[in-house]
């Protein structure tokens, strides 16, 4: 076990930044304490470096086989890494400010001296690295066991940054809700990998694979799946585990609703990859398609078709920004189970559902976040005897912002339109695949719905993209003023900046998701992915776990 | 993994040019895709064509942000240009004649299978050919010009409206590069859509006008009816063809070229035949044709250097620039070609009947513009690519001339555009520069005996007699040349020459108070309300008024243009005349045609060629036979089409490579190639003879000219000329009426039964809300209980469905 530490560089390296972030948050001198976050932005930068050079399956690292992890997907870590730093860096200057603002005004105005006791800085930000590092762990799970510790990892901090996120009482309750559900959802899988090992009588996925292939998946290992799935559902907040929610996203500050709308989300995806990975994509009509088990199928099916028009129709119907992108979060979840359910096809990007899933999380997680960095760049005074600035979220307080701050405004309108689909930006390429995957896999209904739920969405993206865009502001609404903190209005920029500048570099990505996408079992080398990466692909094909040899 | 395209995202804002070159060199060479027909790669430099301009686009951006007040981002865009020049020029000297792509990034790949079909590929990279050379080298050298014009031209606006100005120019050259430049037809799409852009951007330039706003507005509409033609041809190129990548798709449509050449048009299918007829309307709308010629004329209201750039030499050529780049797609179609013949011809002839009858300099250039276009495409339907695109060049080099000049005179009267209350501008002090500039572009546009202009016309006029079935087109133009010199001299006679007077236009500028100009006699004082009439363009945003009232007294002085506006005149003056010297030169690649000179030499190495380079025919072969054939007999190889029973003109390149043996076509008995440098000489004296007579002659007062005299003879005939043929208020009629009309019931509609279906459907999910609400009431235990019955339903359900 011991050598598995060595493919864990990107963990083990954040794991140390966290440690110096929780000491460093408490420091008493204020360029230090100030520091904390670049320190935590160097940490990601230096994963992100790693996850690049270490992980296995990337050029020139060392190689992936069944001793080191899971073999099934054998390219999909070092990608999932990489769009997990990716997208942590761009949250990070987002939650500045988050917390402590009171504290440190106090400190500043010299009614006070800093006191380590009222300051939340150090373990908000330890906590965001440490929801991160769970996240890689996901990624790089091979074991039921493994997976369920990374995945409460990844899900503990999330909880606690919540309720600290503001002082009003929602905050609180919110996070007092979220934990209570996220305990019903951990239990709920947890239950599912107990199923799965007593099915099984083992905890390794890849031995789960090798023997859901050899000998059949029993019902009681069917159980166990659908239990996982649905345990996972909730991380993913898909129809019926989607209640928290609208109520989490909004009592939370919008720099964690955003980090809220991305990393369980992925946990989630990556987790459901992975355990549905262990039966394949290999069952259908004469014993040898291209689709899952019939009742993993239709399981997803219908909870994909349910989450997407659920989250869209109670979309259309919110005048909170907050809910509204809470229930598109939903919405997108609904979209991306549809590349789950089309599987890797035959390796080709437009064929390939699993592809198609890892570059939308990409798109999805960039786009998200100028969303949210939008409404947190922009704030109202407190009112007379309030101490708490209050942060805006009602559709209306958006009207115009586009002259008045021009940043989150063209922010807000870029990203909106990108999550709505539209075709140069990212969010086009992201959902392209969605569909022409579905549409090879023979998923003609639910592509259809797909596409029914992409129009219903446009009814409040296009309301998110016009306020801003073309209404004048409203008459009677309070004056509001930039958030004193730039570091949100450059995340909205850099956000906003990747949708553009990521659409662009489309191509490259495609490539570098469809590499990620392969299931072993199809795995074939396809003649442009081979060209285009000479060098990865010699690597690949030196791999023993990719040539079977398990 | 991700090296690559981190690679891409991580460039190093600090890094010098040498290694964003390198970086570019690294993704040029890894090949995207897997075709079968090999790829010479192309210079990587070429990729600066398109990257200058976005440059310049960055650096005028950044002059906005930081509020620059000075000349500074015109001068930087003239650089940038200039570069960009500078790179096609070494391109075209580096050029061998044959097709290279310079692969810039895998901008789109998408397969869902293996067959050919099943691919869609539309990369970043640009197709290098002659074609696309020579049109770079014009665009860009002309966009470097007229941006130093401009910089003098716009210096009233300087601050946040100069940067915006020139920011537009930047994007527009981009655009024009991507047009030109693209390896398929979504990349042309893409510079397509751009020009279209900063061509409404530019228009509305002085947004604060209704009039320029709504002719932006016209020009982007108009625009757009085309762009569904273009549209749907490239889809159905891609659907057919299975490719947009043009050298795959001329690969596909060899078989069908084959076909073509034997005259077997029946067993090419319709849709083929469809995809040259659909993007011959893109063409049109772009290129200001029939019937989507109007809103060309009124994007006159956009600044003079606009119109001179995008609006007569280089954006509105891009319809020519399709037909000629996918010509090998045109033969394919018994009724493309001829079409585009007809349709050109017949624009020719009304654009000029139009353009005789107008008082506004600008407007007369404007459907002198259209009429040209139609030449062109007249040019490139009776099959003589090669001297359509000559006609593109020269004309965008006197056109701009004219603009410019034309653009000088506007500037220095006070936005006077009006040729009765201008005479004798030319030898005003300081004026010379204008009046020769003016001389030198009327001389051309009228097709004076060896000027370019008339060089490059006479190639289109004797090839329509030559082309079978085509003589009536010929006589259409031959018709439309005479008008030309007439009306194009009407302009220099009156405005140019004659007495001296003037009368300003209603827009005045600061900083009149220079001293050019004193020695004018004539009378000064216009009412503002006299001369609204025709004033265009100009509009000055700012603290004019007040100046406005004081200036249009007795203290109105012209004031004559300044260094960088006469500087740019003279160039093109010079370029203008030396184009004809073009006509001489030999082709530059080897095994070119005997004669017609170094355009028509590039041009027929390339696509646009009607045999094109992909042919089995060697390509030094096959231009002798085609182009020549006519003179020294066709050599055999192609198929001797004596079936007879074919239709007139159709079997068009069998029909010119092998029946002009027999000479198929001739002017009255005699060879069009050798008789029609006289007659089109002897028709542009006699129309240049009309005009002096007209407008010159016994002329006293800038006013009155024999013309006015001769008007009433032709009855409403004139009257109709002057309104435009009433061609507005019929589409207003026939198209818009109509329309609004059927708007209303859709709006109608819409309120009564889809708000209704909208009320009705939103209410479903409030319904569904209210029915769920206990559960959505924000209670813990609620929720909890919402999952655990929403999990075991769907359990359930799966188990029944399933485990039967």
């Amino acid at each position: 076990m011991i050598e598995r530490l060595a493919y864990l560089w990107p963990e083990i390296a954040l794991f140390a930044t966290t440690c110096i972030v929780m000491v460093l948050g408490l420091s008493r001198s204020f360029a230090v304490r100030k520091a904390t976050a670049g320190v935590a932005g160097l940490g990601l930068l230096v994963a992100l470096y790693l996850a690049i050079t270490t992980t296995p399956g990337t050029v020139g690292g060392p190689l992936v086989d069944a001793k080191h992890g899971q073999s099934f997907l054998p390219t999909m870590v070092p990608f999932a890494k990489c769009l997990i730093c990716i997208v942590a860096l761009i949250l990070l200057p987002l939650l500045a400010g988050t917390v402590d603002r009171a504290e440190e005004a106090r400190v500043a105005s010299g009614r006070g001296v800093f006191n380590p006791l009222r300051s939340n800085r150090a373990e908000f930000y330890s906590f965001f690295l440490f929801s991160i590092t769970g996240l890689l762990l996901v990624a790089s799970a091979d074991d039921l066991i493994w997976l369920f510790l990374a995945l409460e990892l990844t899900s503990l901090p999330t909880y606690v940054m919540v309720a600290i996120s503001s002082s009003r009482h929602r905050a609180q309750e919110a996070g007092v809700k979220y934990f209570f559900l996220g305990a019903l959802g951990a239990a709920m899988f947890l239950y599912g990998f107990a199923l799965l090992y007593g099915a099984t009588g083992t905890t390794n996925l890849n031995k789960i694979y090798d023997i859901f292939t050899a000998s059949g998946i029993s019902t009681l290992g069917m159980l166990g799946l659908l239990i996982t799935l649905f345990g996972l559902f909730f991380k993913i907040a898909a129809v019926p585990m989607h209640f928290y929610t609208a109520d989490v996203y909004q009592g939370a500050a919008p720099g964690v609703s955003a980090m809220l709308a991305f990393v369980p989300k992925t946990a989630g995806f990556l987790a459901i990859l992975l355990i549905v990975g262990t039966v394949g994509w290999r069952f259908g009509p004469e014993g040898a398609g291209t689709s899952l088990p019939e009742p993993v199928r239709i399981t997803l099916w219908v909870v994909a078709a349910l989450t997407m028009t659920i989250g869209n129709t109670l979309a259309v119907m919110q005048s909170s920004a907050k809910r509204m992108l809470a229930y598109s979060s939903i919405a997108h979840s609904g979209y991306m189970l549809v590349g789950v359910i089309a599987g890797p096809g035959d390796a080709s990007f437009s064929n390939n559902g699993i592809a198609a899933v890892l570059f939308y999380l990409l798109a999805y997680g960039v786009m998200n976040v100028g969303c949210f960095a939008a409404l947190a760049a922009i704030e109202r005074k407190p009112k007379a005897g309030e101490d708490e600035v209050r942060e805006i979220d009602h559709v209306d307080d958006l009207r115009g912002i586009c002259r008045s701050h021009p940043v989150a405004g063209w922010t807000m309108v870029i990203c909106a339109l990108s999550l709505l689909g539209l075709p140069p930006l990212l969010g086009f390429f992201g959902k392209l695949p969605l569909f022409t995957s579905a549409v090879s896999a023979g998923e003609i209904p639910l592509v259809i719905v797909l596409g029914l739920n992409s129009a219903i969405a446009a009814f409040y993206y296009l309301r998110l993209m016009a306020l801003p865009l073309l209404e004048e502001a409203h008459p009677r609404a309070e004056a509001t003023e930039d958030a004193p903190f730039a570091a949100r209005r450059v995340a909205g920029l850099v956000s906003a900046g990747g949708v553009v500048l990521l659409a662009v570099l489309a191509g490259q990505l495609m490539t570098q998701s469809e590499i990620a996408g392969r299931y072993m079992p199809q795995y074939k080398p396809a003649a442009a992915a081979e060209q285009s990466q000479p060098s990865l692909m010699d690597a690949l094909q030196a791999v023993p776990g990719v040539t079977g040899g398990r | 993994m991700p090296s690559a395209f981190l690679g891409v995202l991580v460039l190093n804002p600090a890094s010098s040019l040498d290694s964003m070159l390198d970086s570019m060199l690294v993704l040029a060479a890894t090949p995207a895709t897997v075709a079968k027909a090999p790829i010479i790669a192309g210079d990587p430099l070429a990729l600066l064509v398109p990257a200058l301009p976005i440059l310049g686009l960055i650096l005028c951006t950044l002059c906005a942000i930081f509020r620059v007040k000075s000349k500074l981002p015109a001068f930087l865009t003239v650089a940038c240009l200039a570069g960009a020049f500078v790179v096609t020029a070494k391109l075209f000297t580096g050029h061998d004649g044959g097709v290279s792509i310079a692969s810039g990034f895998q901008w789109m790949t998408l397969s869902w299978g293996e067959e050919p079909g099943q691919r869609f590929i539309a990369d970043f990279s640009l197709y290098l050919d002659s074609l696309t050379i020579l049109w770079m080298l014009f665009v860009t050298g002309l966009a470097t010009l007229i941006a130093l014009y401009a910089s003098e031209y716009m210096s009233h606006d300087v601050g946040l409206g100069y940067c915006r100005f020139f920011a537009a120019f930047n994007l527009f050259v981009f655009s024009m590069a991507c047009l030109v430049m693209g390896d398929n037809l979504l990349l042309l799409f893409l510079g397509w859509e751009g020009v279209g852009l900063c061509s409404y951007l530019l228009i509305g330039y002085f947004y604060k006008k209704p009039s320029a706003v709504a002719a932006a507005k016209k020009a982007f509409i108009m625009n757009r009816i085309g762009d569904v033609g273009l549209i749907l041809g490239v889809m159905l190129t891609f659907v057919h063809f299975g490719s947009i990548e043009y050298r795959e798709i001329f690969a596909a449509a060899q078989p069908y070229i084959d076909l073509a050449k034997a005259g077997k048009f029946s067993e090419i299918p319709a849709i083929v035949q469809l995809i040259p007829i659909l993007l011959a309307v893109g063409a049109f709308g772009k290129s200001a044709q029939l019937p989507l010629y109007v809103w060309l004329p009124d994007a006159m209201e956009g600044p003079t250097p606009v119109s001179a750039l995008i609006h007569a030499a280089t954006m509105v050529t891009a319809g020519v620039y399709l037909v000629a780049r996918t010509y090998p797609l045109f033969l394919l179609s018994e009724y493309a070609l001829p079409i585009v013949a007809w349709t050109g011809a017949l624009t020719a002839l009304v654009a000029a009947t139009i353009g005789m009858a107008q008082f506004d300099i600008k407007r007369i250039m404007a459907y002198s513009t259209v009429s040209q276009l139609g030449y062109m495409f007249a040019g490139l339907g009776v099959l003589t690519s090669t001297g359509a695109a000559f006609h593109v060049v020269t004309h965008a080099f006197f056109k701009a001339l004219l603009f410019l000049s034309c653009g000088a005179i506007m500037h220095g009267f006070a936005g006077q555009l009006d040729l009765r209350k201008l005479s004798g501008v030319g030898f005003m002090k300081g004026w010379g520069v204008v009046g020769l500039g003016m001389f030198v572009g009327c001389m051309n546009l009228a097709g004076f005996p060896f000027t370019a202009g008339y060089f490059s016309k006479d190639m289109i006029l004797a090839e329509a007699f030559v082309t079978p079935g085509m003589a009536p087109i010929g006589w259409i133009l031959l018709l439309t040349a005479g008008l030309t010199a007439y009306y194009t001299f009407r302009v220099f006679f009156r405005v140019v020459v004659g007495p001296m007077h003037y009368e300003p236009g209603d827009e005045l500028h600061h900083a009149e108070e220079d001293s050019h100009g004193h020695d004018h006699h004539g009378a000064s004082e216009a009412d503002a309300a006299h001369a609204a009439d025709a004033a265009h363009g100009h509009a000055h945003t700012h603290d004019d008024h007040a100046h406005h009232e004081h200036g249009h007294g007795a203290h109105f002085h012209p004031h004559a243009p300044g260094w960088a506006i006469n500087t740019v005149l003279a160039t093109l003056s010079v370029a203008s005349i030396a184009a004809a010297g073009l006509y001489f030169v030999k082709s530059p690649y080897e095994g070119g045609m005997a004669h017609g000179g170094a355009v028509p030499g590039m041009v027929e190495r390339s696509s646009a060629a009607f045999e094109t380079p992909f042919s089995h025919h060697g390509v030094g072969e096959s231009h002798e036979t085609i182009k020549e054939g006519g003179h020294e007999g066709a050599d055999g190889h192609a198929p001797a089409h004596a079936e007879g029973g074919a239709p007139s003109f159709v079997p068009t390149s069998i029909a010119k490579s092998q029946g002009e043996a027999a000479h198929a076509g001739s002017f009255l008995g005699w060879d069009p190639h050798k008789v029609m440098y006289y007659v089109s000489g002897v028709v542009g004296f006699v129309g240049i003879f009309i005009a002096f007579i007209l407008h010159y002659a016994g002329r006293r007062t800038a006013a009155t000219a024999r013309a006015d005299a001769l008007l009433p003879a032709f009855g409403p005939l004139a009257g109709w000329a002057q309104n435009k043929w009433y061609v507005d208020e019929l589409y207003d009629l026939v198209v818009r009426t109509p329309l609004w009309i059927v708007a209303n019931i859709f709006h109608l509609f819409d309120k009564i039964v889809i708000d209704g279906l909208v009320r009705l459907v939103g209410g479903i999910p409030r319904f569904i809300g209210g029915m769920v609400r206990p559960t959505q009431s924000g209670e813990l235990h609620g929720y909890a209980a919402g999952m655990a019955a929403g999990v075991a339903v769907l359990l359930f359900l799966v188990f029944m469905l399933t485990m039967r």
